[in-house]
Formats: structure tokens, C-alpha cells, sequence
């Protein structure tokens, strides 16, 4: 349907619509709540849900603009992810060149994705900026605890920049008879990868008693993650006009989706253990910082797109 | 028009790269609400340290703030000295004052005097990143000459990786500017006040850290 002469996919809208009504209910109770209850717990929804806000303009934009704009949005918050994911981490002086050229991975990456480069998109952080990071340290000479600072890079640049990259190659997913478009992919992964956080954290809370990660998330229990896992595959189901295949097979993509989201999750929890740290910074209020956001996210996109591809081709 | 250009240039330029290039964030600017007059009394690991207290200040404020910088550092090229009396309203006081000029601290005193506010880094030269050198006495002695100006402790945390001394290489990492609340010396003497000073900064400096090592499981 067409939006002021802008088309957006009829499903497209729809999805958005539910998404922002659901947004407007939260906000509107919990602005009613805090009215008689100024308590610290009510605020907090308020100021968690004025975060989810943003965040939903923000996905609004990537999946409805065009690729462009999307690559460019995204580009953006990877640099934000890998810069807190480089601040925490404690890295030498010695490493600073290296991180400049770090950074510079980034739009390299996004521009191969963007341009559809599949063969350089694949190789490029895993094998050239491998290689570059450790000749860059070798070159700067400082030799004392090296091979940690060599170990450390590569493996925060596969995290935060080449496994969530592969969510640009989505815009060249292209199957015949189906008129969604990326936009509708996009917000089918985000949509389960933030519901079954959602999902885990409710179970858990409601029935949940034995640990399933005792030492790295207390909270994070059996029962909240199986009934996460089949909340998601359901929640897939549900959702599978989003994307070209059908509902059984959004079933299993939900379920793969929403264990490799608690895996992701608990990556990010255990280096927040070892660093002592809660959260990863301070930029969303109410949520913490980026990383604390996308830790789910990093592991489920390329998930997502590998199985997507695997599912159309079978 | 100088102020003008001035002010557009923080708010256009140089605001927005902090924050949303190098990743630095301003925390209780609140407290400069009231403020009138002024000691900025920071710990020093980087040149960026003035720049973010300057882009941090509230355009009104601004324009009444002077950095105290070295002048034996940046006195050197002409170019230098006008872009720092541009931007930062730069004081450049250097170690061996000529003989029949003012010194150092009578320079800053009528400065005081003139209504104007500072920005004082008490450790002298930038440090290592996260420790604080002792402090030098100037700031004790302007507090104790003008008892009716308050001092705000600052806490600068990151800018010594960001940019730290000798190196030009800048790379854009979390930085924290955290203001403290404005505070008058209790004491005349100039011991004690130093003591006060910094105290509150490393006040903030824990603060900072409670902040970001939270530990609380969820």
C-alpha cells in the first residue's frame, strides 16, 4: 500500500502498526501507573519503555527506508557496539593503531554487503583483518603480552561487526512470489530475537527454579529457557507471513533462533563477569549501553541468514 | 560576530563529533545550572580534556570561561596562541615570568577579579591514564584570594586512551566527563584546601567506577 506515495508491503505496515500500538498501550498504563506509584521499579518501565521507543523508530527506519539508508543505520550502531566492546575491554597503549584500523573494517564491511560482494563479505574479517591485526601489532614492535591483544581483536571484530553484517545481506534475499521485501526479514528476526529475551526473563521469573548458568546469569533458569525456546518457535510461526517460507519452517527457525539468542546472551553475560561490570555502558537509559542491546542479536543474524537461505533452497 | 562563530562551531561541530564520533558523554551538567562564577578544577590526561569541559559548558558560560593552559607548550607558533584564545579564551601563563610582568597567580587573580571563570588542571601536565598526580598550589591560593568563587571538581575518565601524551593518533573510545556539584574551601589554609580539592575528585572517580562496576546479577 502506498504511504503518502512511499509503498510499504501491506504486511510490512500491518506488523509495524501492532508493534506501535503495543508501544502506545505500555507507555499509556505505565504513565497511568507512575501517576499514584512513584516507586523506583515503575520509573524504571517508563524510562525502559521511552528506550523501546527509539529503538522501534530506529528499526522502523531500517526496514522500511531504502537499502542505503538501512546499511548506513546499521553501519552507525555496529560502530557504536564495537567502540563500547573496545572501551571495556582492557587493551594495551600499545594497541591503539590497531584499533584505528579496527575501526576502519567497518564501512568495508558494510560496503560489501551492501554492494552484494558475497566472496570479500566472507573473507574479509576473518581472514584479511585476522591477518592485518596481527602484522599491524607485530609491526608496532611492543611485544609484551601480545598474543592477547592478537587474540582479543579479531575475536570482538567477529562479534560485533561481521556477525551482525550479515543482516545488510538480507536486502539481496530475493525469492519469486514473495513481495515483502528485506524490510519484512529484518523485522522477523528482530522481533524474535527482543521476544525471546522477553520470553526466557518471564518464564524464568513465573516457574522458573533450577539454574541453568548458575556461575555466569543467576536468573537464567530451565524452564525459562525451554519455554522461551518453544515461545519463540510459536511466536515464528505466528509471524512466518514476514517471510518467504511457511509457518513449520518459521517454527524451527523461531526454536534455532531463540537458543542461539540465550547463547549469544550468555557470551556477553560471561565477559561482563570477568570485566566486572553490569553493563557495557550507559547510552540506553533504562537498558544499559549497545552491547547489552545486541547481545542476542550478534549470534541470531547470521543464524538467521544462513538458515533463511538454507530453508528457500530446500 | 566572534562569539557567534564561536558558539556555532561548539554546537554545530565540535559537540556532536564528541559524542557521537569519539563517544563522550557529559554527565550532571545539572549542576552548572546555577553557576555564575567559577574554578573548573579537573585531572589532566589529554588535550581533549579542555575541549570537552569547553563543549560541555552551557553557551552562556562559555563565553565567560577561560582555560588556563602552558605557555611554554602551546606559546610556541603564533597560530597556536590565536586559535587557543579563540576557542578556549586561552590564559597562557609559562614557568619563568619576564622580570616587571605580573606572576602567574596575580595574572589569574585579576582575571577572577574581572568576573571571569577558569579551567584549572592542578596536576600541571597530563598524567598517565587513571592515576592523579599530586597537585600544585595555585588553585588553593586563588580560592583562598576569592573566597566568594566556587570550585567544581571534575572527573575526566578515558581521554587518556583517546589521545593520550606524545601520540597524535586519535581513537574514538567511551569517555566520561562527570561534574561535580559547586563547592566553596572551608579552610584558609592552603594545605588543607589542596587536600579538599582533590578528595572531591577522587570522589568522583569512585563514583564513576560504582557506576560502571555495578555488580548486581539479572
Amino acid at each position: 500500500m502506498d504511504i503518502f506515495g512511499y509503498y510499504i508491503p501491506i504486511e510490512l505496515f500491518f506488523i509495524l502498526c501492532i508493534i506501535f500500538v503495543v508501544l502506545i498501550i505500555c507507555s499509556s498504563t505505565f504513565g497511568i501507573i507512575s501517576l499514584m506509584n512513584k516507586s523506583d521499579s515503575v520509573s524504571e518501565l517508563v524510562v525502559r519503555t521511552n528506550s523501546w521507543w527509539k529503538m522501534a523508530i530506529g528499526i522502523t527506519i531500517v526496514a522500511t527506508a531504502p537499502a542505503i539508508i538501512g546499511t548506513i543505520v546499521l553501519a552507525y550502531v555496529v560502530f557504536v557496539a564495537l567502540r563500547e566492546m573496545l572501551s571495556i575491554i582492557p587493551l594495551r597503549t600499545a594497541d591503539r593503531t590497531v584499533l584505528v584500523a579496527s575501526y576502519f573494517a567497518i564501512p568495508i564491511q558494510f560496503y560489501l554487503a551492501y554492494k552484494n560482494y558475497y566472496y570479500l563479505f566472507q573473507i574479509f574479517i576473518p581472514l584479511v583483518m585476522f591477518i592485518s591485526v596481527s602484522v599491524i601489532l607485530v609491526l608496532t614492535g611492543e611485544t609484551n603480552r601480545i598474543g592477547r591483544s592478537m587474540a582479543i581483536i579479531p575475536t570482538t571484530l567477529i562479534l560485533t561487526v561481521y556477525m551482525p553484517s550479515h543482516m545488510v545481506l538480507l536486502f539481496h534475499v530475493s525469492v519469486s512470489g514473495f513481495t515483502v521485501g528485506a524490510g519484512g526479514l529484518i523485522i522477523f528476526l528482530i522481533m524474535i530475537t527482543a521476544f525471546n529475551d522477553i520470553f526466557q526473563f518471564t518464564w524464568g521469573k513465573l516457574l522458573g527454579k533450577r539454574k541453568i548458568l548458575p556461575k555466569i546469569s543467576p536468573n537464567k533458569t530451565w524452564v525459562g529457557f525451554i519455554g522461551g525456546v518453544l515461545t519463540s518457535g510459536v511466536l515464528g510461526g505466528a509471524l512466518s507471513f514476514l517471510t518467504p517460507l511457511d509457518y513449520i519452517k518459521c517454527f524451527y527457525m523461531g526454536l534455532s533462533l531463540s537458543i542461539i539468542g540465550f547463547i549469544g546472551d550468555s557470551i556477553i553475560s560471561a565477559v561482563k563477569r570477568d570485566l566486572k561490570i553490569k553493563d557495557t555502558d550507559d547510552l540506553i537509559p533504562g537498558h544499559g549501553g549497545a552491547m547489552d542491546r545486541l547481545d542476542s542479536i550478534v549470534l541470531t543474524t547470521p543464524t538467521f541468514y544462513y538458515l533463511l537461505i538454507f530453508f528457500i533452497e530446500n | 560576530m566572534r562569539k557567534l562563530f564561536v558558539t556555532l562551531i561548539y554546537t554545530i561541530l565540535v559537540r556532536p563529533w564528541l559524542t557521537f564520533f569519539i563517544g563522550v558523554s557529559f554527565h550532571n551538567i545539572k549542576h552548572l545550572r546555577d553557576a555564575d562564577q567559577f574554578i573548573i578544577v579537573a585531572n589532566h590526561n589529554s588535550h581533549f580534556d579542555t575541549v570537552s569541559i569547553m563543549a560541555a559548558l552551557p553557551s552562556k558560560l562559555r563565553k565567560n570561561t577561560c582555560a588556563v593552559a602552558s605557555g611554554d607548550y602551546f606559546g610556541k607558533s603564533s597560530l597556536t596562541v590565536s586559535l587557543m584564545k579563540l576557542f578556549f579564551n586561552a590564559i597562557l601563563i609559562t614557568k619563568k615570568v619576564k622580570p616587571g610582568e605580573l606572576s602567574n597567580l596575580e595574572v589569574l587573580d585579576q582575571r577572577i577579579k574581572e568576573g571571569k571563570s577558569l579551567i584549572m588542571f592542578p596536576e600541571g601536565s597530563r598524567g598517565n591514564p587513571g592515576t592523579i598526580s599530586s597537585f600544585k598550589k595555585g588553585i588553593a591560593k586563588l580560592l583562598k584570594e576569592n573566597p566568594s568563587v566556587p570550585f567544581i571538581p571534575v572527573y575526566l575518565d578515558g581521554f587518556g586512551r583517546v589521545l593520550p601524551k606524545n601520540k597524535i593518533l586519535i581513537v574514538p573510545l567511551i569517555c566520561k566527563v562527570r561534574f561535580g556539584s559547586p563547592l566553596f574551601a572551608t579552610t584558609n589554609d592552603i594545605k588543607t584546601t589542596l587536600e579538599e580539592v582533590k578528595k572531591e575528585i577522587l570522589n568522583l572517580k569512585k563514583k564513576n567506577e560504582r557506576d560502571r562496576n555495578q555488580f548486581e546479577f539479572y
